[in-house]
């Protein structure tokens, strides 16, 4: 069967140094897909590369068919849209502002909105409940809101695919459960697919349809939360070893 | 909506503040020419003193205004291109080194008794202005602290200011006089071909950046933002680097080295605006820039006239300040 996205024998890297080989793997329209892994495996240089903000070293990826290294940077910016842990830096900009910017690629020549791209944004606010702080400083705001408000950015470009790296670092539960429902609902609504990489476990086990173990030079593993949640796979996965897994057993944290 | 009105006032406030400072200029200095003399002479009805009204005082006049501009600008473009409120050309040594390759070239051309046109000399300020800027972003690469850069780059101002010093020393002593008043910075003895030259690259370069608008407010949130928003970032930062050495050149090269309004004026004209946005912050700032240049101007040649100070020691007055604010806001913010 052909996928919505694939990517067929990627290789990722930087300065010409694979990092991780031979990444295939392919997922159906409106998926969420969560990339787990340990610290400096390599999930951000994946996303990174499917994202086109780094070339890969080989190999490619595929979205509906069409390859992906070979799109213009338009389509892609019509296609694909970003959420970064890298703070976005917004001066003397309110909400509506930030996430007016996302509007871009379909502005004229001077990127002024036409009362289309207005209703574009402000439909895109209300998606992630973000519209009555609309008028509000975006330096000014707090985590979540801030994290919402990029998500609506996202949104204005009218991806099919949406990538976020670690959207829920800085976010506390409350703010976490939250964004998690609006992504849950967005791709419920919209049929919008989702690639993301998360620390959160438990978040990842639950809330996406397939799950990217990054290890140690190569994927590990990738398929369904319950093929890849098994006995003792985390522990071997973030190499913890048999000391603490019993300190943690001992806790109960694990 | 209130915003709009906002950008507009301030719109009509800048270019009423710019005619203005021009009137002054016109009319104050050792012989005063009155307003109603102004007018009738622009008519063309011949009036008492209008040699020096076209000729000296209406060329230095539009080169304060067309220059003034231009170093705003140039300032407001380092400052995106680094995302650094406080780059401007000055600061970060362009100036210095634009100055360092003039001198180098006057020097050199007068021995052999060989006149430099202004074109020629908008050229060798815009060569040493990429030197210097070479450097910065050279060294843009292992610091990334904002003060560093700052730092480093007025490091490069003193190293090309002493080549410069070195330079004069060559230099015979009819020489040294000229050398030694544009080196300073004023806009004394302007002619009418200079004012048609740097009117003719400032326009272009102005058009330009303005045309950049867009890319420019995709460019502001970030790298990975823009290049994600279909901007081809490496084209738009040579772009930057290209158009704000040419317009920092053309001070230089007319003026000599001007401080502090490239980082001053568009922090003050961005307050004024409550805005970042490119579109309305080009022509903003290259009005406050105006507006700002010819004030100081006119501080420079009336305050303790006959005897005219340098401008850039009037732009530093006002100008330092407003540095100094920034950096002790940012810090806050750090903080914070």
């Amino acid at each position: 069967m052909t996928y919505y996205f694939r990517t067929e024998a990627l290789t990722v890297g930087y300065d010409g140094k694979a990092l991780i080989e031979d990444i295939n793997i392919g997922i159906e329209k409106g998926t969420i897909l969560t990339l787990i892994g340990p610290n400096g495996a390599g999930k951000s240089t994946i996303l990174k590369s499917i994202a086109r903000q780094l070339s890969p070293i080989a190999g490619t990826a595929y979205i509906d068919k069409e390859d992906l290294m070979h799109m213009s940077p338009k389509e892609v910016s019509k296609t694909m849209a970003l959420v970064l842990t890298k703070k976005l830096s917004a001066e003397m900009m309110t909400c509506r502002d930030v996430v007016a910017t996302g509007r871009y690629p379909y502005t004229g020549h001077f990127g002024l909105l036409s009362d289309e791209d207005e209703n574009k944004v402000t439909e895109a606010m209300e998606l992630v409940n973000v519209l009555e702080i609309e008028g509000q400083d975006f330096n000014k705001i707090s985590d979540g809101q801030r994290q919402r408000v990029m998500l609506a950015r996202a949104l204005c470009q009218e991806p099919d695919i949406i990538i976020l790296d670690e959207p829920t670092s800085f976010l506390d539960i409350k703010y976490k459960l939250e964004f998690m429902s609006v992504l849950q609902k967005l791709k419920k609504m919209k049929g919008l697919t989702v690639i993301m990489s998360l620390h959160e476990l438990d978040l990842a086990r639950k809330l996406s349809d397939k799950i990217l173990c990054v290890g140690d030079r190569a994927i590990d593993k990738f398929g369904s939360p319950d093929q890849v949640f098994t006995e003792g796979y985390i522990s071997k996965l973030f190499n913890i070893s048999d000391e603490l897994i019993a300190f943690a057993k001992e806790k109960n944290i694990l | 909506m209130n915003k709009k009105r906002r950008y507009t006032i301030t719109f009509i406030l800048l270019i009423l503040g710019v005619l203005l400072a021009l009137f002054l200029s016109l009319c104050i200095g050792s012989v005063k020419i009155p307003m109603a003399d102004i007018i009738e002479s622009v008519k063309g009805n011949p009036v008492k003193n209008d040699r020096i009204l076209w000729d000296i005082r209406m060329p230095r006049a539009l080169a304060a205004i067309i220059l003034g501009g231009s170093l705003a600008l140039s300032g407001y473009l380092l400052q995106t291109f680094f995302h650094n409120p406080i780059a401007g050309p000055f600061v970060l040594g362009i100036s210095s080194g634009a100055k360092m390759v003039v001198a180098l070239v006057m020097v050199f051309l007068m021995d052999h008794a060989i006149g430099m046109s202004s074109g020629g000399l908008i050229i060798a300020a815009f060569l040493g202005s990429l030197i210097s800027l070479g450097f910065v972003l050279l060294m843009s690469r292992r610091v990334t602290n904002m003060a560093m850069l700052v730092v480093s780059g007025v490091m490069i101002g003193y190293i090309c200011s002493a080549v410069t010093e070195l330079i004069i020393n060559f230099a015979n002593d009819a020489q040294i006089v000229n050398l030694h008043n544009w080196s300073r910075g004023s806009f004394s003895g302007t002619s009418w071909t200079g004012v048609y030259v740097m009117a003719a690259v400032v326009l272009v370069a102005f058009i330009w950046t303005f045309l950049l608008s867009k890319p420019l407010s995709a460019y502001q949130l970030g790298e990975s933002y823009a290049s994600n928003l279909g901007v081809n970032v490496k084209a738009l930062r040579g772009l930057i680097v290209f158009l704000s050495s040419i317009l920092s050149a053309c001070i230089v090269a007319f003026a000599g080295p001007v401080s502090f309004v490239g980082v001053a004026v568009p922090h003050l004209v961005k307050s004024l605006l409550g805005t970042s946005k490119p579109i309305l912050m080009i022509p903003a700032s290259f009005l406050g820039g105006s507006f700002f240049v010819l004030i100081c101007d006119l501080i420079a040649r009336t305050l303790f006239a006959p005897t005219e100070l340098s401008v850039s020691t009037v732009t530093a007055v006002f100008g330092a300040p407003v540095v100094l604010f920034i950096m002790l806001r940012r810090s806050r913010e750090d903080v914070r």
